[in-house]
């Protein structure tokens, strides 16, 4: 038998094992559930309700009159002039996210969650247990999701050899769908899609593969690995390409957490010096919070900030000892801050703390300064956990506590307890 | 925009209890009073916990048909209080005084 390399690696036929699970425009629609009156209408969701900002999760009524997710209320309110805006409600996602988890967790132990709203059920070794067919166990979590939440909420489902058909079946037949895609169907159902409706072909590699004579999905299937390694996209990825259009699993891996930070967008056009170093230290204390909820310190600070005239800026320096304490991210922090050209208004302001490690906060020092710090950002957590977060804060944050609030994450959900803690 | 009107007062509340019910229906607030106004409600919304601190605290989101209440149920000192109402506009022509 000749040894199948991935340059002639045929498609794979084996059982479809893999559960995509989407829930439906999901802050919208946990909004319409939570608010019935607000059903059948069109609605956004952003992070603050203000003309400029955008809308994060826009329901379906919304969609079909044009509304897309990023876009800013302004325009959107031209889309939809009815459009109703609701601000994000973190417990609320949360507990949908912990209902779904739970749900999803009773079909197989291997349950990895992509973001708050999507997550990928593993059936494989799992037949002994689950002996009805995938589709069925699909529609039981559609029942189970209306039962365990409500009424409104549905989510579509995905079947497939590997994560990413999983995830291309899911979008076949919005909302509400249950597609597989297999073996034996696998050619038809590319044969119906745009280059952009697969995940991770948006403009730039769509215009790769164009450039070397792939205008369809079939095209990109049915393409050599040689030609999409060597000519399309230049590297392993046109090899991991051409494995997961054929039904071959390469996207089962976590990745690692590299930078911890957090970004806000002005909310005065013309702010004072007061008002930056105000929203600098909170966004410093909660990045600084993120470090130790994760348990890591960092050695490296980055500030990165863009002005009204579109320019940026940014610097970034790494220290000898790792820190992890608010009062050590401000104080890192502010010294990249104090080298800031200031020529025009900042916009928008980003702190990122990089070069982590395991945090040694429970290691005690030589150095008795050092562990005056440690303890009382220890019992500074302490208080904020018995009383809410920021119940003991920096004075300079207090201007801005009200108006930079925690944000809703679009991809991961490493901080979703921490998020709810604070909101 | 919608019209939300932050109440943030305490509540009388005639709730139901349903043992057999599952978890999302297990305890419905039929009927909240408070200065002499009364609201009947129809149909919950959603019910979460969340957290105050270390006080445990289940928001309930509530319609009577009219418009959208919010109330929260203090788990640890047992009072409801009404946190808002949405649309108040068809909210205020439906209010039925608890006197009458």
């Amino acid at each position: 038998m000749p040894k199948v390399t991935s340059l002639q690696l045929p498609i794979n036929s084996e059982q479809p094992r893999i559960m995509h699970i989407d829930l439906n425009s999901c802050f919208a629609m946990v909004e319409q559930q939570a608010r019935p009156l607000l059903r059948g209408k069109p609605l956004g969701v952003t992070n603050r309700k203000t003309k400029n900002a955008c809308v994060v999760a826009a329901s379906y009524e919304a969609k079909h009159r044009g509304v897309k997710v990023g876009m800013p209320f302004s325009e959107a309110r031209l889309h939809a002039p009815d459009l109703i805006l609701v601000e994000t409600d973190p417990p609320k996602y949360h507990y949908v996210y912990q209902k779904l988890v739970n749900i999803m967790k009773g079909y197989s132990p291997s349950v990895t969650m992509k973001s708050i709203d999507e997550g990928i059920i593993d059936f494989t070794g799992t037949e002994r247990i689950n002996r009805r067919s995938l589709q069925e166990i699909g529609r039981e979590i559609k029942a189970r999701l209306k039962d365990d939440v409500g009424k409104h909420m549905t989510c579509n489902i995905g079947i497939a050899p590997n994560r990413f058909l999983a995830k291309t079946a899911a979008g076949l037949n919005k909302p509400d769908g249950l597609d597989t895609i297999s073996y034996s169907n696998l050619r038809s159902t590319l044969s119906n899609l745009e280059l952009t409706d697969l995940t991770g072909i948006a403009q730039r590699n769509e215009a790769r593969l164009n450039g070397a004579g792939i205008y369809t999905p079939l095209q990109f299937l049915d393409a050599p690995s040689e030609l999409l390694y060597k000519r399309v996209f230049r590297s392993v990825c046109g090899d991991d390409w051409y494995k997961r259009l054929r039904g071959w699993e390469v996207d089962d891996y976590e990745s690692s957490v590299q930078t911890v930070g957090r970004q806000y967008v002005m909310d005065e056009w013309q702010p004072s010096e007061e008002a930056l170093r105000a929203r600098l230290s909170y966004l410093c204390e909660t990045t600084a919070m993120k470090l130790r909820y994760k348990g890591l310190a960092a050695r490296g600070v980055m500030l990165y900030l863009m002005y009204a005239n579109g320019d940026h800026w940014y610097e970034r320096r790494i220290f000898n000892q790792p820190f992890f304490s608010n009062s050590d991210v401000l104080t890192r922090a502010s010294l990249l801050f104090n080298r800031r050209p200031k020529d025009d208004w900042v916009r928008m302001m980003s702190i990122s703390c990089y070069n982590l490690q395991p945090s040694n906060i429970n290691q005690v020092s030589l150095l008795e300064e050092v562990n005056r710090e440690t303890w009382l950002t220890e019992a500074v957590d302490q208080i904020n956990s018995q009383f809410g977060e920021f119940t003991v804060t920096f004075a300079a944050s207090l201007p801005a506590k009200g108006l930079v609030k925690q944000k809703i994450p679009f991809g991961s959900t490493r901080y979703f307890e921490l998020l709810c803690n604070s909101a | 925009m919608e019209n939300i009107i932050n109440i943030n007062k305490d509540v009388s509340v005639v709730a139901y209890y349903f043992r057999n019910a599952g978890e999302r229906l297990r305890c419905f607030p039929k009927r909240i009073e408070w200065e002499g106004k009364r609201v009947d409600f129809t149909e919950t919304g959603l019910r979460h916990p969340t957290k105050k601190g270390q006080r445990m605290v289940h928001v309930f989101d509530m319609t009577d048909g009219n418009a959208d209440y919010r109330l929260e149920f203090d788990a640890e000192h047992l009072t409801w209080t009404l946190v808002s109402i949405a649309d108040i506009s068809y909210a205020q022509s439906n209010l039925f005084a608890a006197a009458h």
